[in-house]
């Protein structure tokens, strides 16, 4: 095809949106809102995996150290922890900072700890924080396998709990998103199919002085493409509003976050690019597609 | 040249919409095809067109063999046709101009000649005046005039008109017909379907007349001009 040919195709699906700018703006306003939807949903779940992500990484395992062990042994220790894939931070606590803290935070025992002068029980340790909570019983087995372990201690259950709580979101989550998606498409396809059946006598018109399918397609789909761009940074532009008035309200809340920790939730600034290409390129490969795909039921003549 | 030999069509449906049908119509020839609802003229108009197959029997069209036609040829089969639909079909959202040009755009054929070539064109069926104007500003005469022009500004070898007189007032379908005749005259072969028989013995020429999907009629007959 010329060059001339493939400018006239695309003036065509250009000037299109404009001719059929009821069908054009119905497609826009339901390709807008269906992205929405997704689009909150899934900000919603990355919000909700980053508070539990938050909290999660407020657990510790406690590493104690066997007693016949030499610094240099203590040290390398540290630094084989260290190296471990998943650890976030590791903290040697001394046996004797560990028994001045236990003294600190058991005041009502002073006498007995007293009584015991210098023969400190407690042995050395590490506290090894967790970047990601789904490998702490991968990690401990790890711990476990190297030497001069005394003794491993980890919350099992506050690890199984947040596990569960983390398993449960992403279930409903998906669960969710993909019903979302299901009833966007529905709503897309109608609306693209009645904008198609529209038009279906051009097309069929088309047919018959022998355009090809492509010549036929490609305005639509340039159409759709363009209606879907707009849905899509109509569709940021909403999200953003909406998520920066939800943040200012939450993180003003003092209650709120200390329930969920500081910076568990995600400024909008931070992920704002993604957000803007995720929702243009969905728009344009939806509304593209989608009006390509409509064609096909008039193109057989 | 249209040629169809002992072809029968018939749908899942049941109907034998054409049952054995041979006919041949040669190269600058005029015919009408005559036949009461139901006949089987609508079903011979999509078998030229390949918008059916035949169940038994051969179609041949302006050299292309229809029953091995594949599908992506059929564009390029289109655009040895005119086609003139009974309800115009243009595309309301372009001006006379544009519907007409739209022919020539899906060739690719250069700006250049589509500037020279669809004015000629409407210079032919006198719509010179209502160039730019939109197919709901037209009469029903102008419509189906440029419907004609848009048939034949590719410069087909064979017209196929559908009824082209059934949706325009009786005085403007001899019109119709007469620049129909006069497309002819430059060398178009032209098929044109109807049911007025009024015009048919008017105009006289070659009849067809389907009935019941059988061709029972296919003579030259005199029209009333050649009479007087």
């Amino acid at each position: 095809m010329k060059l001339s040919g493939i400018k006239y195709l695309i003036d065509q699906g250009t000037e299109n949106i404009w001719k059929n700018k009821m069908m054009a703006f119905a497609t826009f306003c339901v390709l807008l809102i269906s992205l929405m939807l997704v689009g909150m949903a899934v900000l919603f779940y990355i919000n909700i995996d980053s508070i539990i992500g938050g909290i999660s990484d407020k657990n510790e395992i406690a590493v104690f150290i066997d007693d016949s062990a030499t610094q240099e042994q203590i040290e390398e220790l540290g630094n084989q922890l260290s190296r471990i894939d998943g650890v976030s931070e590791v903290v040697f606590e001394s046996k004797d900072e560990a028994f001045q803290s236990m003294m600190k935070s058991m005041p009502e025992y002073e006498r007995i700890f007293n009584s015991l002068g210098n023969d400190n029980p407690l042995v050395n340790g590490y506290k090894v924080r967790v970047h990601d909570i789904d490998r702490v019983t991968e990690i401990i087995d790890i711990i476990e396998k190297m030497d001069n372990i005394y003794y491993i201690k980890a919350s099992q259950e506050f690890v199984n709990i947040l596990m569960e709580l983390r398993r449960v979101v992403t279930l409903i989550a998906t669960a969710i998103i993909i019903g979302l998606v299901i009833v966007s498409m529905i709503m897309i396809s109608n609306t693209t199919k009645a904008s198609v059946f529209s038009r279906r006598e051009e097309i069929q018109i088309m047919k018959y002085v022998g355009a090809t399918n492509g010549f036929i397609r490609i305005p639509f789909f340039i159409e759709g493409m363009i209606t879907g761009f707009f849905s899509g940074a109509g569709a940021f532009l909403l999200t953003l509003l909406t998520y920066r008035s939800t943040f200012s309200i939450l993180t003003e809340n003092v209650g709120v976050m200390n329930v969920i920790g500081l910076g568990s939730i995600i400024p909008f600034g931070k992920i704002q690019f993604y957000v803007l290409g995720a929702y243009i390129l969905a728009g344009a490969f939806i509304g593209g597609l989608g009006s390509v795909l409509c064609t096909r039921k008039h193109i057989n003549v | 040249m249209v040629e169809l030999k002992n072809v029968s069509v018939k749908y899942s449906s049941g109907v034998d919409a054409l049952n054995n049908v041979s006919l041949k119509i040669n190269d600058g020839d005029f015919a009408f095809v005559v036949g009461s609802s139901g006949a089987g003229k609508s079903t011979m108009i999509k078998l030229l067109l390949k918008e059916i197959d035949a169940t038994s029997g051969s179609v041949s069209v302006n050299g292309y063999n229809l029953n091995k036609l594949k599908k992506r040829q059929i564009p390029e089969f289109r655009r040895t046709l005119g086609f003139v639909f009974q309800d115009f079909r243009l595309i309301p959202s372009m001006t006379v101009y544009e519907n007409i040009a739209f022919v020539l755009r899906v060739i690719d054929a250069p700006r250049k000649f589509i500037k020279k070539r669809v004015p000629y064109v409407i210079g032919l069926v006198e719509l010179q005046s209502k160039m730019n104007s939109y197919p709901d500003e037209l009469s029903g005469g102008e419509k189906q005039r440029v419907a004609i022009a848009r048939a034949l500004v590719n410069d087909p070898k064979l017209i196929i008109a559908d009824e082209p007189t059934g949706n325009i007032d009786p005085e403007l379908s001899y019109e119709i017909v007469e620049l129909l005749k006069g497309i002819n005259d430059c060398g178009t072969t032209v098929l044109m379907v109807t049911h007025e028989h009024d015009l048919v013995r008017h105009f006289g020429g070659r009849i067809i007349n389907i009935t019941d999907g059988r061709i029972v009629f296919d003579e030259v007959i005199g029209g009333i001009n050649d009479e007087a």
